[in-house]
């Protein structure tokens, strides 16, 4: 039954008695069965049965089952969003199980894009689950008042079950939809009308229920992408090219690889991502095998010619001295943010002015879990096994890549192991779709750690250059160049391209602003002259394509902002922490009450500091030579989708190796409503590490034309040594809840930078902090 | 034809000798709990025990490990209720879990050895099994909480 007269806008309920379910849909569509990815006893391909475009689905037996469309990378998506579905639909907790259902040419219409990052989810899906669930409760409610001969007024619903509280009677929910048919049509005004609970209320929310998903993770029943299999299926591996871009292939010879058992054949492609876009085409040899090994030992008998004339051969270093030379000139730059009047601010003051400049490294996001889909043209349908973050976009783009019709492609989301951003890509599941239509076989393309880095989506490098306007003790202006290159979404996405922000309000102009690329530089301070500029290096675009690694642009705008505070305070003569107070009365714009969970704006930062400065001793604590305690805050990710965040690092620093180190970290979270107060607590830890990591070890550089580090002997990231303690403090408000995958990690690398400074009076500007460069100050110093 | 004892039971495998245990495990036995992270040793992902050691079964050659005891992840415990599984449910360990099953594999071999370890024992033992969602702190909190489970029991 497909009905598209149904508007969007409908919620339709209904069940049927004995048939055992209440579906809660936006559209009635071709019901199919829903797989559990978790259980490898699932089958792969679905019968259909169920509608994949429900939030959730209650069965009579008891059971209830949350529908997740978000990427399971991690996060514990789907347990956040299942609390909020039982808090309000009243259920007992231990009926509650989660699926993450297939997604077809359908999905995107009826349930929306559902991307999984910016620490969105439970952002954007709590007002509709929370409503739709406090409606279905209702309905149950009041069937349940029907079959117990109850006034509805009377009635309740608690663990499953409708009580009627004058004569002490119950009906379970199970009971309800075994006993009676539930037919009812929602409007969106009703949804807007209902009564969901008062926060006092929650049961579920704010409750730290074990996570859905980690029992399987603990014993190897987990399936991610790379551990789908259908029958026959083959393996393919990719042969990197000598260059990031633009290589392009003159001849394969395979003649050894023949001698190879289980080896197939080689077959060259365009890599999907820059042939659909029109950027810098590059080619790709894909090696085929019956199994991984043979395509693995087959690939280094392989040898591949390639012309590289057109390939960019620049280095890391290229791209920091263009970057200053870029920052030069005003006129190479685009207005991205703008309150009151920089260039005038402090005119017929007596005023000094402050500039400092920043740079960043680039950093890779290094999933454990390579790149890996298995894809199968079967019957004229491409079924796509992978885990994505915009699932929901994968038929239509693997539709445009491959040529086959977007009706003719179903989705079947895997657990990733890890993302942090990497998973936005689509080129492998594409190229796994190409080759599987070509050989008309199951392949299932699996990248090694040296073809997964070869083919990196680092953060961009960055060259910031700060400059702020003091008259007295006070900061008039503030001024943020940002040069660094671009995800290109002007080519790719251009809905996330926005219109330069002047004094709250977008202002139409040709010069649009990559809003993830500048996110952070507009910040919450009441500074009341300000300007941000962009400034984009197409030469790295050219060389090597950036996307967005955890936290995104905060990473660097944040670790330019708050270091650069830091220094305004001190040539002030202001405590940094002081100063920041200051700055943060929530006035103006920075009352953040344009969407609700930026409510309270600027006071909820300041609120936040002040915590955890007085649980980290902050100004009090006796601290030993060459220690010092650092400050940063920040409201990542988004001005409208912001966790306000303090933290404060304790470091220490060995005055004759200069090494840096971390002692403590003390994080305080203002996330308005706790879903799940330890799954936030684990998203912190990790995010503080992860900050840790990017501040003193991680580094991806190019050299003539090529990521340099291929594995994790050269690429190094933090492991189990040298672990700060970390003590996270959650501050709730009851506002709104915050999405906390990601904001933490950004202020680490500016609170120990500041630390240091505190600890030594050096000043260290380059992520990731070098330790050489610590030395020499002291050097100076002493 | 290479006989392998893994779990418990006993398979006969036809892979080249030089064939990486990894992906016997992965592919031919379909024990796909041991995970592909780096192929060089560098991340632990793969680690499984032979003979009660925990090894990287990516640098492990399948001809060389004939008539050893192998344990995998999917073998550690019946029932998967091995006290370093219980303290990583207990402290919910996992994030995205990928490294996990080699994380249990190398605290489960440490603990055999050493059910008491200290802050720097379990640094030295765990250091090579990277973690990309950085989940350290549970982790070293999980070994101690499943030493002191084992501890308990064996007295």
């Amino acid at each position: 039954m497909h009905n598209k007269e149904f508007s969007r806008r409908t919620f339709l309920i209904s069940s049927a008695a004995g048939a055992s379910s209440l579906v809660f849909a936006n559209n009635i569509v071709n019901a199919k069965e829903a797989v559990d990815l978790l259980n490898p006893a699932s089958p792969l391909v679905l019968p259909p049965n169920f509608a994949p475009s429900v939030w959730f689905t209650m069965e009579s037996n008891g059971r209830t089952t949350v529908h997740i469309f978000r990427n399971e990378m991690g996060q514990h998506i789907g347990t956040s969003l299942a609390q909020i579905v039982a808090e309000e639909l009243c259920l007992s907790w231990k009926d509650v199980t989660i699926d993450y259902p297939q997604m077809d040419s359908n999905t995107y219409d009826t349930y929306g894009m559902q991307l999984t990052g910016g620490s969105w989810s439970v952002v954007s899906e709590f007002d509709k689950l929370s409503k739709v669930s406090a409606a279905a409760r209702q309905i149950i409610v009041e069937s349940g008042a029907d079959l117990l001969g109850a006034d509805i007024a009377d009635c309740m619903a608690e663990n499953s079950i409708v009580k009627d509280t004058l004569m002490g009677e119950k009906i379970s929910f199970s009971e309800i939809l075994s006993e009676t048919v539930i037919d009812y049509q929602v409007t969106e005004e009703d949804l807007e009308n209902v009564k969901r609970k008062d926060k006092k209320d929650y049961k579920i929310i704010g409750r730290s229920v074990q996570a859905l998903d980690i029992a399987e993770k603990i014993n190897g029943s987990a399936r991610y992408a790379i551990d789908a299999q259908v029958p026959n299926m083959v393996y393919a591996k990719i042969i990197a090219p000598p260059k990031r871009l633009g290589a392009k292939i003159i001849s394969i010879d395979d003649k050894e690889a023949k001698q190879i058992k289980g080896y197939l054949t080689t077959i060259p492609f365009n890599f999907p991502d820059e042939a659909l876009n029109g950027g810098v085409l590059t080619h790709v040899p894909l090696v085929v095998a019956s199994d991984y090994p043979s395509a693995m030992r087959a690939a280094k008998l392989i040898d591949v010619k390639w012309n590289t004339d057109a390939c960019s051969t620049a280095s890391s270093a290229d791209f920091e001295t263009e970057a200053y030379k870029l920052l030069k000139d005003r006129n190479n730059g685009s207005l991205s943010w703008k309150i009151g009047n920089y260039d005038t601010c402090g005119e017929g003051k007596e005023c000094k002015k402050l500039e400092r400049s920043y740079k960043t490294s680039m950093i890779a996001h290094v999933a454990l879990e390579p790149m890996s889909a298995l894809v199968n043209f079967d019957n004229g349908v491409l079924h796509i096994y992978a885990g994505h973050q915009v699932g929901t976009l994968l038929p239509n783009i693997i539709g445009q890549f491959t040529g086959i019709s977007p009706d003719k492609i179903i989705y079947h989301p895997h657990l990733v192991g890890g993302s942090f951003g990497k998973r936005t890509e689509f080129g492998m599941i594409a190229l796994a779709s190409l080759a599987s239509i070509q050989l008309k076989k199951p392949i299932k393309l699996i990248l090694t750690r040296e073809d997964d880095m070869a083919f990196s989506h680092p953060r961009t490098p960055t060259v910031q250059r700060l400059e702020a306007v003091i008259s007295g003790n006070e900061c008039l202006g503030y001024k943020q160049e940002i040069a660094s290159a671009t995800m290109q979404f002007d080519k790719l996405m251009p809905q996330f391209l926005r219109n330069p922000i002047v004094d709250g309000i977008p202002v139409e102009s040709e010069n649009k602003i990559e809003s993830f690329t500048v996110v952070g530089a507009d910040n919450w301070y009441d500074i009341e002259n300000q300007t941000v500029n962009y400034f984009r290096q197409a030469s790295i675009e050219d060389t090597i394509p950036v996307r967005n690694v955890r936290s995104v642009g905060n990473n660097y705008t944040v670790f330019a902002t708050e270091t650069f505070i830091d220094e305004v305070s001190q040539e002030i003569g202001v405590d940094p922490m002081t100063f920041r107070l200051n700055y943060l009365n929530g006035v103006g714009i920075n009352a953040g009450s344009n969407t609700p969970a930026s409510y309270g704006g600027g006071k909820r930062l300041a609120n936040v500091l002040k915590i955890a400065s007085g649980l980290a001793n902050y100004g009090l604590e006796n601290l030993g030579e060459y220690e010092g305690l650092g400050i940063a805050i920040t409201g990542a990710e988004n001005r409208w989708a912001p966790c306000f965040l303090a933290l404060v690092a304790k470091v220490n620093v060995d005055k004759n190796s200069a090494a840096i180190n971390v002692q403590k970290l003390t994080c305080v979270l203002d996330v308005g409503i706790a879903i799940n107060p330890d799954g936030i607590r684990a998203q912190v830890e990790g995010s503080l590490l992860w900050g840790l990591s990017n501040a003193l070890l991680e580094k991806m550089t190019l050299e003539d034309g090529m990521v340099s580090e291929r594995n994790f002997d050269s690429y190094k990231w933090q492991n189990i040594t040298k672990i700060p303690e970390l003590e996270i403090h959650i501050v709730e408000n009851g506002i709104f809840p915050s999405g906390v995958g990601e904001p933490a990690t950004c202020v680490v690398a500016p609170a120990i930078g500041n630390a240091i400074f505190n600890a030594t009076g050096v000043r260290l500007r380059s992520l990731p902090f070098s330790r050489e460069e610590l030395f020499e100050g002291l050097d100076k110093k002493a | 034809m290479a006989k392998l004892k893994i779990n418990g039971k006993s398979y006969f495998v036809g892979n080249e000798p030089d064939t990486p245990l990894l992906w016997v495990l992965r592919e031919d036995l379909k024990l796909t709990g041991t995970k592909f992270g780096c192929g060089g040793g560098y991340c632990g992902a793969c680690t499984v025990h032979i003979n009660g050691e925990a090894m990287r079964s990516c640098r492990i050659r399948v001809g060389d490990v004939e008539n050893a005891i192998i344990t995998t992840i999917e073998g550690l415990d019946a029932a998967s209720n091995h006290p370093v599984q219980k303290a990583w449910l207990d402290l919910q360990v996992p994030q995205c879990g990928y490294c996990q099953s080699g994380q249990i594999m190398q605290a489960a071999a440490l603990l055999a050895e050493n059910n008491d370890p200290s802050d720097e024992d379990i640094e030295i033992s765990m250091r090579g099994n990277l973690c990309r969602c950085m989940t350290y702190n549970r982790i070293k909190n999980a070994v101690k909480k499943a030493g002191k489970s084992i501890r308990a029991g064996s007295v």
